[in-house]
């Protein structure tokens, strides 16, 4: 069994836009604390950062819980909400389910879920229909 | 007497221990010890915020005086191009010139020139670089890519900046001409505090090596009585690009370079929130971004005199009345290798809490179950900017916990 040594928590509220980014700024900084190498933590932020906006446009809220064992991180994000219907769709790069106005400010492009697995070494997804979704994220620090 | 830190020197008698720098630094880089200030060398980024907030003058910079120039057979200034916003709108860049030539120098060296060439260099260089390129003309951004963002370096694009190009082709030029590289001494009439530090350590690349930094507003006056006798002149046609003179105020490189999806973006807290926007992948669509820690761009740095944003309206002018630029098209391979190559040596600077691995997370562990303990008031009165950083001090070894009244007063929160 790993040893989880650091446990971060984040709450994401529905549609607060303003506040997502936060929670990648402060692992951001705690990793660079530990000093993780600046490439891995590039791909936590923007894996993080995108995941917590899904959370922002499709959910009604949801939490990110952060583990960070010896070699690796991983990353929760857990949302309840409406569900993905069609997990394998919704991985296509382009394929999008947010609204016009999300997409008018750049978010919900249809880029998040390939984006968030490319920046990944373990990437895995489950969702319930009605009842919400949950991403874990698993990226090696070497 | 008088401490230095990096290119700052604190009074300490002038330094009463009241802490608005420390709260005013946007690198949470200064504390109070013994009721006087502190700066966290590897934090600082020069960025002299502290010197314009400090209500009683303790800080100062360790710069050159006029009379430095005399040590150097060839004595050369290459002005910022802030500075021809320095005088209002009547007076040409050319009187300008004549008036720092007066001063004592040689040769006063066209600045606009060297940017004219940047921004080539940039045009050919940005593809290479991850999107949004960065570009990074000023030191104290450099310095916060350093101390917080890392992760951007890929981000950089590779170019000297317009003061490092200038003092390379200034020895090259006096080298052709027969003198030696120590007969030459090239000063920079800088706008801001930033620079020192900066050339100090670019000192390594004898090619863009500036001997010495010459606060703007030290001179002032002198170029002012200059200018007086300057007045008969009768109008040259003016010799200075406006593209180049467009590098003294926020977008005006960007402009330059004629780019069209850029950021400009001023003051380190709003730099701050663009580069934590780019490190989580935002701005898909942004080319550039330019970033300047003083507000205004260069024309708001700590050593000039005029108004920033009437710097800025001055300077535009000059978009109106001059039409002459270099433009800059062909760039030898020699040059343009010199000029791009990885030179600038950016060496990151580590924050880690301790050398190995499992003895940092233990200090962070220590660090949470500190800041669960302490008021959350940022008081200050410890000597740190907040209970964060207090609790991260203490962790470090620099500071010991009986330092929070609130902890020596048994007033802990208790809740956790």
């Amino acid at each position: 069994m790993k040893e989880e040594l650091i446990k971060l928590h984040y709450d994401v509220v529905s549609g607060d836009y303003l506040k997502a980014g936060e929670s990648s700024s402060n692992i951001k900084k705690a990793l660079m604390q530990l000093g993780i190498k600046s490439d891995i933590i590039k791909r936590v932020c923007v894996a993080c950062y995108e995941a917590e906006i899904n959370v922002v446009i499709h959910s009604y809220g949801g939490c990110i819980d952060v583990t960070i064992y010896e070699e690796e991180i991983e990353i929760v994000v857990s949302d309840e909400g409406p569900g993905i219907e069609d997990i394998d769709l919704a991985m296509t790069e382009g394929y999008s389910t947010a609204p016009e106005t999300a997409r008018d400010m750049g978010f919900g492009a249809g880029m998040g879920l390939p984006n968030i697995k490319k920046n990944c070494d373990i990437f895995g997804i489950k969702s319930i229909i009605s009842k919400g979704t949950e991403i874990k994220m698993i990226i090696y620090f070497e | 007497m008088n401490k230095l830190f990096r290119a700052l020197k604190l009074n300490e008698e002038n330094c009463r221990g009241c802490t608005k720098c420390m709260n005013k630094c946007p690198m949470e880089a200064i504390r109070l010890k013994n009721s006087k200030a502190v700066i966290y060398e590897d934090r600082c980024i020069d960025c002299g915020i502290c010197i314009r907030t400090c209500p009683y003058s303790a800080y100062s910079a360790e710069k050159n005086s006029l009379c430095d120039i005399e040590s150097y057979k060839i004595k050369v200034a290459v002005p910022s191009t802030t500075l021809y916003s320095q005088f209002g709108s009547n007076v040409k860049p050319f009187q300008i010139n004549e008036a720092i030539k007066k001063l004592g120098f040689d040769k006063v060296f066209d600045i606009s020139y060297a940017s004219d060439i940047t921004s080539e260099i940039i045009k050919k260089e940005i593809d290479k670089a991850e999107k949004p390129a960065i570009g990074v003309f000023c030191p104290s951004i450099q310095e916060l890519i350093k101390v917080n963002y890392p992760s951007l370096l890929p981000h950089i694009v590779k170019v000297l900046t317009p003061i490092e190009i200038s003092a390379s082709l200034i020895r090259d030029e006096y080298l052709k001409k027969g003198f030696s590289y120590d007969e030459v001494g090239v000063f920079y009439l800088s706008p801001c505090v930033a620079w020192i530090p900066m050339i100090k350590s670019s000192a390594l690349n004898l090619k863009t090596k500036i001997n010495g930094i010459i606060a703007i507003n030290d001179i002032y006056s002198n170029i002012i009585k200059n200018l007086e006798n300057e007045k008969n002149l009768s109008t040259k046609p003016s010799n200075i690009s406006y593209t180049g003179l467009s590098w003294a105020y926020i977008e005006g490189a960007s402009e330059s370079i004629g780019l069209k999806q850029f950021i400009a973006v001023d003051g380190i807290e709003n730099v701050k929130l663009v580069f934590d926007d780019i490190v989580n992948g935002k701005f898909k669509d942004v080319d550039f971004v330019e970033s300047y820690a003083c507000n205004g761009g260069c024309v708001g740095g700590t050593f000039l005199i005029e108004n920033p944003y009437n710097a800025k309206r001055i300077t535009k002018n000059y978009f109106d009345k001059i039409n002459f630029t270099y433009g800059v098209k062909e760039i030898s391979d020699y040059y343009h290798k010199e000029f791009s190559g990885d030179v600038k040596n950016i060496k990151v600077v580590n924050q880690k809490l301790a050398d190995d691995f499992m003895s940092a997370v233990r200090k962070m562990k220590y660090m949470n179950e500190l800041v669960n303990m302490l008021p959350g008031t940022d008081c200050g009165l410890c000597g740190s900017p907040s209970c964060k950083a207090f609790a991260e001090d203490v962790v470090r070894g620099l500071a010991s916990l009986d330092e929070c009244i609130m902890i020596k007063n048994g007033g802990e929160k208790n809740e956790s």
